[in-house]
């Protein structure tokens, strides 16, 4: 079969299969994404002790291949089953799809709170401070200025592992998962066409363009004081009428 | 002068860092309309003493009171750190490095406190705002961000970011210590416009010719203690101490 005719016969399968990816990376991005800010902050501001966990988890996470952690979610729980059926945790254990999100979602939390880490130390403590001293409370800090800054300053590489996770979603195939790598295994043993490979591998490479591409523009509308403007000097601009150049009232008494 | 109209007062303000002793026991009380110019050479404790007054540095001990509502500190803790809240709100502070957040613009730095701290509506901030962007000549920069404005201009934000929040008393930082040498003028003419009708302020400033003109009181500090005080036409050309005889002849 020619390459065209492999996605004309298999083209709901692989639709089917995006779908899925998407869905995965999504969520797993997602639900990382509502955890991670909690975790930084304790990174950022918790004594080294109450960190210890936090750290070991995330040393965890780091350190080990994606595809281990999901083996020990997927393998592992299996090994448990009578203790998760006891606790009514089974029926989510079982569905190999749940395992992966489980697995991604954890290992993204992982990397998103070291980024978001690095984003919150990079503000600048002279902005905190503004904010500190015209009487804000800790938590309307955190709101207006912390994490607003923080978040465009890791925004960027919060992309960047966006992109891996969805690349790294393939594994979930492993564990028969049908997403796009799911599918074309699928559609490979039955056609013996490797060209199905190729498409799997564009319709990855234009799920990672059209990300990069709204990541970009997201990133112009957070950050619009970034945005490459020529910038108004003030020698060249023309010196503004100052109010305060009328003569002054007397002093007080 | 009564009791009544002191705004701000700092009694026997001492802290520490580690060994060093960076203020010694300083007392200092404001009145309404007061122009407090605290000099000193470099490391005598002034930037300290200021950040203490609105707690950015907690003090060793002392007591800051702001209008009747005093913090106390002991042991390096306020005791009731709720206060400091409250106080900030009612002190304004104006940076060295001007510190506005880089993330909004002109008009939303000079909003932000009245909506966030005081919980003003959005349009009467607003309005408000815009008054005071063009009291300090700005009016036509308030969709800028602050790294499209200069230096000069940035501090003049900044001061109208302070006086957004209609504070009892406004803290200086060497407002002009990060400028260029041509546009401290801007700053310094607002900052005297804000004396003249009678703003409470307290500047740490090396601006001699502002603290010996437009301030009512100077405060001389040296080695953590206030070394010399009184009215600046006084103080500048009768010292009555040889350390301040010293730092003004330069």
């Amino acid at each position: 079969m020619n390459p065209l005719e492999i996605l004309q016969t298999y083209w709901p399968r692989l639709l089917d299969g995006t779908l899925m990816t998407l869905q995965l990376t999504g969520l797993g991005a997602l639900i990382a994404a509502m955890v991670s800010p909690f975790l930084a902050l304790v990174r950022v501001q918790a004594a080294p002790l109450a960190q210890a966990p936090l750290r070991l988890y995330i040393s965890f996470m780091r350190g080990t291949p994606i595809l281990a952690q999901l083996f020990l979610i997927f393998y592992g729980s299996g090994q448990f089953r009578p203790f998760l059926q006891e606790w009514g945790l089974w029926s989510f254990f079982r569905e190999p799809f749940n395992c992966a999100l489980l697995a991604f979602a954890l290992n993204s939390t992982a990397y998103q709170t070291e980024i978001l880490r690095g984003g919150m130390l990079g503000v600048n403590a002279g902005e905190i401070e503004a904010a500190k001293a015209i009487g804000m409370k800790r938590l309307t800090v955190l709101r207006r200025v912390l994490f607003p800054h923080a978040y465009r300053i890791a925004w960027p590489a919060l992309g960047n592992e966006v992109i891996l996770l969805m690349k790294a979603s393939a594994l979930a195939s492993v564990v028969t998962v049908f997403d796009i790598m799911g599918r074309t295994r699928q559609v490979f043993s039955r056609s013996f066409d490797f060209s199905v490979y190729l498409w799997a591998a564009l319709i990855y490479l234009c799920i990672t363009a059209l990300f990069v591409l709204f990541w970009r523009l997201a990133e112009r509308r957070l950050s619009p004081q970034l945005a490459r403007v020529p910038v108004p000097r003030s020698r060249d601009a023309p010196r503004e009428a100052t109010s305060i150049a009328r003569p002054l009232p007397d002093r007080r008494p | 002068m009564s009791e009544r109209n002191v705004i701000l007062k700092a009694e026997d303000i001492h802290k520490r860092f580690g060994d060093t002793e960076v203020l010694r026991g300083i007392s200092l009380a404001a009145r309404k309309h007061d122009v407090i110019s605290i000099l000193g050479a470099s490391g005598s404790g002034k930037s300290t003493l200021l950040r203490c007054l609105n707690f950015l540095e907690t003090p060793t001990s002392g007591t800051v009171t702001v209008q009747g509502e005093a913090v106390l500190v002991k042991h390096g803790r306020p005791v009731d750190p709720r206060h400091i809240e409250r106080v900030r709100a009612r002190i304004g502070m104006v940076f060295q490095q001007f510190n506005l957040w880089t993330h909004r613009t002109v008009l939303e730095n000079v909003m932000e406190g009245p909506i966030h701290v005081k919980g003003v509506p959005r349009a009467v901030a607003r309005a408000r705002a815009e008054a005071l962007l063009s009291r300090v000549g700005l009016d036509t920069r308030a969709t800028h961000y602050p790294s499209q404005l200069s230096g000069g201009q940035q501090q003049r934000v900044a001061i109208a970011r302070a006086l957004a929040m209609e504070p009892d008393a406004i803290l200086f930082d060497e407002p002009t210590s990060a400028l260029d040498p041509e546009l401290v003028g801007d700053v310094l003419r607002v900052m005297q416009s804000l004396a003249a009708e009678g703003t409470t302020m307290i500047v740490v400033t090396h601006e001699m010719t502002f603290a010996r003109d437009v301030s009512t009181d100077v405060v001389f500090l040296h080695e953590g203690r206030v070394a010399e005080r009184g009215p600046p036409e006084r103080m500048f050309t009768r010292p009555e101490t040889e350390a301040f005889e010293r730092f003004i002849a330069g």
